[in-house]
């Protein structure tokens, strides 16, 4: 009991300890995700889409898209994200398989969103599905990053300006017509680079977290 | 999954030269392992190590400069670089100096030469936008800069003070002042735990101690303005200058990493380390008593105005320094002219008119000028003005500012009259109204005084504006007349189809462009209440005045100012290729990025043109 509780400071501290070096030296998830509606306990998730940063640059061979078995599809949706339920039943995954591919994934990685808790939520729901170990994850959010910068700024931001476009238009970052869980997650790791170079000075990770991020524990289903 | 399978990325590839050209499965190739970076403006990149190899850029700009500094070409969306890196080991030390905030994509090395390799075209590309490099390279160094004035990729530290005038928050008012006075600086940075926490500037202890009558025994930490801007000594001029301008400040206090401050730019170190040479050159034409004397100095003054363009003064500031050195020149030859004929019997202005008038000359520009007596010669008197203005005009020519070919001189007894004779002759432009007659006198009305005392040149000015305001018929006239010539819009699309004829096209910027913009902001400026003579303090004075909206004044200013720098640059590399300026431009010389501007600016002077014809021009059909 002592022992692991004693293991369990030192990888806090360990981990403190690398969350004040250079953001570059950490691997970031930039995730983006689907949904069939903004509400994680009424709403489902239909595809996953995203790209790894590694030492500072966007890998584009890692970029990945996968669409999950089950979800049903509202046909409003459909409008948006283009995804049918025929996809879904050609293309999607078993969700257990899928869960347990992001843990390995996640694992040791930041994990990066634009508005972060949407996404949060939804993975808290699906790792309750599962019988799986639980998963601390490190977290930033693009949207919270943008909007710590502009009150210490003291800007007044319109309504919409931290929609996702907003954002990248401010960076001079090109304009994205797709709105596929992919081409969002690039949009936002995009984004991500563009925040982190307008720091007057190279971040750490922890600077990066108390300015939009924090740590989330994904719990499983209790067995 | 692989970079190819993201729509946003193979579309962009898919539109792009010359990987559009490509095999779906080379740009497979060569997309894997691709990597997407972001620079912030003012980002130096020495491609090596990583960064040695193919760069495209996906959005953004930047120069390629040479190890020395020497300008190669000015890139954009679409362009790439680091060629240099890949097909041989980069021997110039090329580097990348980001202009806007870019975003990339870095190519893998071997991937790149495999597909070079295998696909023909695709390296010919490649190996022609070497050649071109290097060809850029070769002509940029050939320029011999005298002595690489400020560049905008200078660093910081090579400029700034670094003689440090500090104080405590704690210290009184009285001891910085004093400390301030000993050093002969403007300035004090305060600082507390060697960090810098404040500066206090003469401008702050005018305002904020003497003008509210403040005790001189304050501390420093009251007044001081906290939290100053700064910047770090590795930062670029370029970064300092547009920091300076943003803030509105003429101190930048310059720290190291520690926020330590290490130095100090004002905004006279800039100007000292820009405008060296011009002063060097109007100290040197004070000095010359003959004309053969200024005719040698002014050989410098090509050169001078070639290093100016290519040291990216902005195209105003070059003006006002071309018209100053005008000036100068002028007044030394008056001066000359007097102990040559002897004093003048009477008081006299030199005028000069057109673009010595609105400080928009170039090189190659001609001479227009008249002179103002105050009051009727007598024959003898006539026949020493007579004298003079041939001394003068043809000095003015020996020293290479052309006669004019209209013969607008002063050596044309047409244009020496008194006061009352100006303002007849401006009375009779404005009231007789034919087109004819109005085109030819547009050029008098951008008048200002070189010499002699400016008041009976401001009554002439009042006098013609308060006729111009009577007739609306004039401007009315003088809007269509200027209308007549129209941008050249459709030029990039006949240069697009017809790039590979024989035809091969020129553009005019200066009639074609710059002109039209001159025209417009006359239009308005003589509708304004305030007289101002250049074109953009015109357009300036017309969107305070309200005649114009401030969006449409500040596009045209800025449709100026880039149209002005493109002829700048044609006319230096004309000169340097040929010895002579030369206001053409090949578009083919243009880069896709000017080109792209190029387009907007014209779409704007058009848009210009209609809210004149709106507003003057408007029922006179």
């Amino acid at each position: 009991m002592v022992k692991s509780m004693l293991r369990a400071l030192s990888d806090w501290h360990q981990h403190r300890k690398q969350a004040d070096t250079d953001w570059k030296n950490w691997t970031y998830m930039v995730l983006d995700m689907e949904t069939t509606g903004l509400d994680p306990k009424q709403h489902q998730v239909v595809s996953l889409g995203w790209v790894l940063v590694e030492n500072g640059a966007i890998l584009l061979d890692s970029a990945q898209h996968i669409v999950l078995q089950g979800a049903e599809i509202d046909p409003e949706t459909v409008a948006i994200h283009m995804i049918t339920d025929q996809d879904v039943e050609e293309l999607g995954r078993n969700q257990a398989s899928v869960l347990r591919y992001l843990r390995q994934l996640i694992k040791g990685k930041v994990l990066v969103a634009h508005h972060a808790p949407i996404e949060l939520g939804f993975l808290k729901r699906l790792w309750g599905t599962q019988p799986m170990p639980d998963l601390s994850v490190q977290w930033l959010d693009t949207l919270a990053l943008e909007r710590t910068k502009a009150e210490r700024k003291g800007a007044i931001i319109q309504e919409g300006g931290f929609r996702l476009g907003a954002c990248r238009e401010r960076y001079g970052l090109p304009d994205y017509n797709g709105h596929d869980a992919l081409t969002d997650a690039l949009a936002t790791a995009e984004l991500l680079l563009a925040q982190i170079a307008h720091q007057p000075t190279s971040p750490t990770l922890m600077e990066l977290t108390k300015a939009g991020g924090g740590l989330t524990r994904l719990q499983s289903k209790s067995t | 999954m692989a970079a190819i399978d993201i729509p946003e990325v193979l579309k962009f590839i898919d539109s792009t030269p010359p990987f559009s050209g490509l095999t779906t499965a080379q740009q497979k190739q060569l997309l894997q392992g691709v990597q997407v970076t972001y620079a912030r403006q003012g980002e130096k990149l020495n491609l090596t190590g990583d960064l040695a190899t193919l760069h495209l850029i996906r959005r953004g700009a930047c120069e390629i400069r040479s190890a020395q500094g020497a300008l190669v070409d000015r890139i954009a969306d679409g362009e790439c670089f680091g060629v240099a890196t890949v097909l041989e080991e980069n021997p110039e030390g090329l580097q990348i100096v980001v202009l806007e905030d870019s975003l990339f994509y870095r190519f893998k090395r071997d991937g790149f030469q495999q597909v070079m390799q295998a696909d023909e075209d695709f390296a010919l590309f490649f190996t022609h936008t070497r050649t071109n490099r290097l060809r850029k390279l070769s002509r940029s160094e050939a320029a011999d800069l005298a002595t690489p004035a400020l560049q905008l990729s200078t660093p910081i530290k090579q400029v700034m003070t670094r003689a440090l005038v500090t104080a405590t928050p704690k210290d009184t008012i009285q001891a910085a002042a004093a400390t301030m006075t000993e050093a002969r600086v403007s300035s004090i940075l305060v600082v507390e735990d060697n960090k810098l926490v404040g500066i206090v500037t003469d401008r702050d202890l005018r305002s904020r101690v003497l003008a509210v009558g403040l005790s001189a025994d304050v501390t420093l930490a009251e007044i001081m303005t906290k939290d100053p801007a700064y910047l770090g000594e590795d930062y670029l001029v370029m970064q300092a200058q547009t920091l300076m301008s943003e803030h509105n400040i003429h101190h930048l206090p310059i720290v190291d990493s520690q926020q330590a401050p290490v130095g100090m730019l004002t905004a006279a170190d800039l100007l000292r380390h820009q405008e060296l040479s011009p002063i060097l050159l109007i100290n040197q034409l004070h000095r010359q008593n003959s004309i053969a004397d200024l005719v040698r100095v002014c050989r410098q003054f090509p050169t001078l105005v070639v290093n100016l363009i290519a040291t990216d003064m902005p195209p105003s500031d070059l003006g006002k320094v071309i018209a100053a050195i005008s000036d100068s020149l002028t007044r030394r030859l008056i001066e000359l002219a007097f102990e040559r004929f002897g004093r003048p019997p009477m008081p006299f202005q030199f005028l000069v008119f057109g673009s010595q008038a609105r400080q928009d000359q170039s090189l190659g520009s001609d001479q227009d000028n008249g002179l103002m007596l105050s009051r009727t010669p007598t024959t003898d008197e006539a026949a020493y003005f007579a004298q003079i203005s041939e001394f003068i005009c043809d000095g003015l020519a020996q020293c290479g500012i052309k006669l004019c070919p209209g013969n607008i001189m002063a050596t044309n007894p047409k244009w020496r009259l008194t006061q009352e004779g100006w303002k007849k002759e401006f009375i009779n432009w404005v009231q007789s109204s034919a087109p004819s007659a109005l085109l030819q006198a547009s050029i008098f009305f951008d008048i200002r005084c070189v010499y002699g005392a400016q008041e009976p040149v401001d009554e002439v000015i009042v006098a013609m504006q308060a006729e111009v305001a009577k007739n609306s018929l004039f401007h009315a006239t003088l809007t269509k007349s200027a209308l007549t010539s129209k941008p050249p819009i459709g030029f990039f699309r006949n240069f697009l189809l017809e790039s590979s004829g024989e035809h091969k096209h020129q553009m005019d910027l200066k009639h074609q462009g710059l002109a039209l913009i001159n025209d417009l902001a006359r239009i308005y400026g003589l509708a304004c209440k305030r007289y101002k003579v250049s074109t953009k303090a015109r357009l300036e004075q017309a969107s305070r005045e309200k005649l114009l909206s401030s969006d449409v004044a500040r596009n045209l200013m800025e449709a100026w100012d880039e149209l002005n720098g493109l002829r700048l640059e044609a006319q230096r590399r004309h000169f340097q290729a040929h010895g002579e300026a030369s206001a053409y431009v090949d578009p083919s010389e243009l880069s896709p990025l000017e080109r792209k501007h190029l387009k907007a600016t014209f779409a704007i002077i058009s848009e210009g043109q209609s809210a004149a014809q709106q507003r003057f021009a408007r029922g006179y059909a």
